[in-house]
């Protein structure tokens, strides 16, 4: 919910309980006022009655003007004298309806004969009264609403137009990018620091991000060249004459193990830069031709495994990669559906638009299926593999949002790459 | 033919030149910025190997000086930086090639061997050992004049034999060499061997004597 929509709703909340609890009020005030009036002009009616009856000695009748209507009955002398005010409710046949009267009961004696007399006073008109305030108050809020409405639009249009610009930028900032985060600046006070903080801090972000950066390739140079020189040294060692077969035997178990350190160390700098999404820029590949291309690059090595390779589906799919990762993705998982296969075996392929699906025959998995993912894990130590290949499928799915996936399903090892997005 | 190595690791340019020497190449060696751009201001050279972290100034600016003076000179470029943007504008200035360390003195010299040999368009195209001719523009070898039907990879493994002849060749330095990046997770040794009992044959069928010889359990040699 924005913000806006959500103050809004609390100052309507408000404005509901203030005119529920103010109309209520109003209307007791109003009733109030308006009974003690009508009380007082029904007394002074009375007053009037009884001084009339005094000087004339005689009831005034309707048309004398001193009470809308007067009740006169003759009451016995033992009732006492008597002084009432109450409501009542007449049938008024004019309007076919109920109509709330005040009425003042009292006593007085005429002639030494005691007589009740009732006067009076409609309260039509405090109805009225009632029911145009009430009106006039539902206009108010509805007019308070449009206003209100009004002062958000604007708002939203003027004031906090540099937040979601702010947003939208900070949304759209990435670290690769190497700019700095530049926001517009703004006259609000509280956008303005928001601003700054956020391009402090991303400035600091960015900045450790470099450092990092330095920090792997730094690490990559001062690893890779001391192994570049033992590597050519022992190289050199190797084109010498007078070797015994024992000495050999050593140095090129030094060198094997010097290379597998180096390539060890190239695919965690490779994991470590996909991490630090080093990889940004990105094109749209025909996914069909890459996987054909790795496959004839493949070829050999699946004959010499006696691998048959069975296309089931090959459509063409488009994604939007980087094209270097792409290919050590799909190369890594053909190189997995090689090595773990069995000689004879076979590679099942299906490429389609929501996934690829790359299955192959092969013994069981002896560990958990989660694990497969991670790094330095490989199923059997004899292939003597670092288990890193399905660390970068891994780490590059992640990457482009694929969602990797391991079955085990009639004998077959079923690896899948389910497309999200990039799909054009 | 006459190289430049500019290598601020003493150890690895002596390494380089070591192995470049017996090659029959004239090697001169620069260890900073300044000794590299002063000498290839002085003297030309057929081909330039340079590492792009120098002390004194970055590798690439030397490539982009070479490139306007010297359009000729072949350029490698040797870098422990696998960075993927270095490489490309590597190669846009007008680099040959781009090693990344650490790297197999043998294929350092193939490579460079293939720079000269693109370079030098008027120069030797049939490279001759005893009864071997290779033609390496048109991917073909002759034996006695009998052309030898090779698949792709076996030709690169004669070609990589030939370019790195009477030199003992490891089965990784042979494995990565051709299959690249791939071989990282591949039991690549049995290939190689089958690919050079392949070789072996063909070069025997066709009346040579067999040049490869394996050297203990290291790897493998080719001489005539």
């Amino acid at each position: 919910m924005r913000i806006l929509t959500k103050t809004s709703l609390y100052y309507l909340l408000v404005s509901v309980i203030v005119f529920l609890l103010g109309g209520l009020s109003f209307y007791k005030i109003l009733q109030t006022e308006i009974y003690d009036e009508v009380d007082d002009q029904l007394f002074t009616d009375k007053e009037n009655i009884i001084e009339y009856i005094r000087s004339h000695n005689e009831l005034p009748n309707v048309t004398s003007g001193i009470s809308e209507a007067i009740i006169v009955r003759e009451t016995s002398a033992h009732a006492g004298a008597l002084e009432a005010l109450s409501d009542t409710l007449i049938f008024s046949t004019y309007d076919e309806e109920y109509v709330p009267f005040r009425k003042l009961t009292f006593t007085t004696y005429q002639d030494g004969k005691p007589f009740e007399y009732t006067i009076l006073k409609s309260l039509m008109d405090f109805e009225d009264l009632f029911e145009s305030t009430m009106l006039a108050m539902a206009w108010i809020f509805v007019l308070l609403l449009i206003g209100l409405a009004g002062v958000n639009y604007f708002i939203n249009k003027y004031n906090w137009r540099n937040f979601y610009d702010t947003l939208e930028r900070a949304k759209r900032y990435s670290l690769t990018q190497r700019k700095p985060l530049l926001l517009k600046p703004t006259d609000t006070q509280e956008f303005q620091e928001l601003n700054e903080v956020l391009q402090a801090m991303t400035g600091k972000i960015h900045n450790d991000y470099l450092n990092l950066k330095e920090f792997t390739e730094n690490a990559s140079h001062e690893i890779q060249t001391p192994l570049a020189i033992v590597s050519s040294k022992l190289e050199l060692f190797m084109q010498s004459d007078n070797l015994t077969q024992a000495q050999a035997a050593m140095l090129e178990e030094m060198h094997a193990s010097i290379n597998r350190l180096s390539r060890l160390n190239r695919s965690l700098i490779l994991l470590t830069r996909i991490e630090n999404q080093e990889f940004s820029e990105n094109e749209i590949i025909p996914l069909h031709e890459l996987l054909q291309e790795q496959l004839d690059q493949l070829h050999e090595m699946m004959l010499m495994h006696d691998i048959q390779v069975e296309i089931e589906d090959m459509q063409p799919v488009f994604v939007e990669m980087n094209i270097g990762l792409c290919e050590i993705l799909i190369s890594n998982l053909l190189l997995n559906a090689i090595r773990h296969n069995s000689t004879g075996g076979i590679i099942r392929i299906s490429l389609r638009a929501d996934e690829l699906c790359i299955k192959n025959s092969g013994e069981p998995l002896q560990e958990e299926p989660v694990t497969l993912f991670e790094r330095f894990r490989s199923g059997n130590k004899l292939s003597g593999s670092m288990g890193i290949g399905l660390a970068l499928v891994s780490k590059i799915s992640e990457l482009y949002q694929l969602t990797p996936s391991y079955t085990y399903e009639e004998g077959l090892h079923v690896l899948r790459l389910r497309f999200q997005k990039n799909i054009t | 033919m006459k190289l430049l190595i500019i290598e601020d690791e003493k150890a690895l340019n002596a390494s380089m030149v070591s192995y470049l020497q017996q090659g029959g190449y004239t090697c001169d060696t620069a260890l900073n910025y300044h000794d590299g751009s002063r000498m290839l201001a002085d003297q030309h050279y057929t081909c330039v190997l340079v590492d792009l972290t120098l002390p004194g100034g970055n590798g690439l600016d030397l490539v982009r000086v070479l490139k306007k003076n010297s359009p000729d000179t072949g350029i490698i470029i040797i870098s422990a930086k696998n960075a993927l943007d270095d490489k490309i504008t590597g190669l846009e200035l007008g680099a040959d090639d781009y090693l990344t360390k650490p790297f197999h003195l043998s294929e350092l010299n193939a490579r460079l061997r293939s720079v000269i040999r693109r370079r030098n368009f008027n120069g030797q195209k049939v490279i001759r050992i005893g009864n071997l001719e290779v033609f390496p523009e048109s991917a073909e070898a002759l034996v006695q004049g009998r052309k030898l039907t090779l698949t792709k990879k076996e030709y690169d493994l004669l070609l990589y034999f030939v370019t790195n002849k009477n030199r003992v060749l490891t089965k990784d330095s042979i494995a990565e060499h051709l299959w690249g990046d791939h071989i990282e997770s591949l039991d690549s040794l049995d290939f190689v061997y089958t690919h050079i009992k392949n070789l072996r044959r063909k070069l025997v069928e066709a009346g040579s004597e067999d040049p490869i010889t394996t050297v203990y359990g290291m790897g493998y040699k080719f001489s005539i």
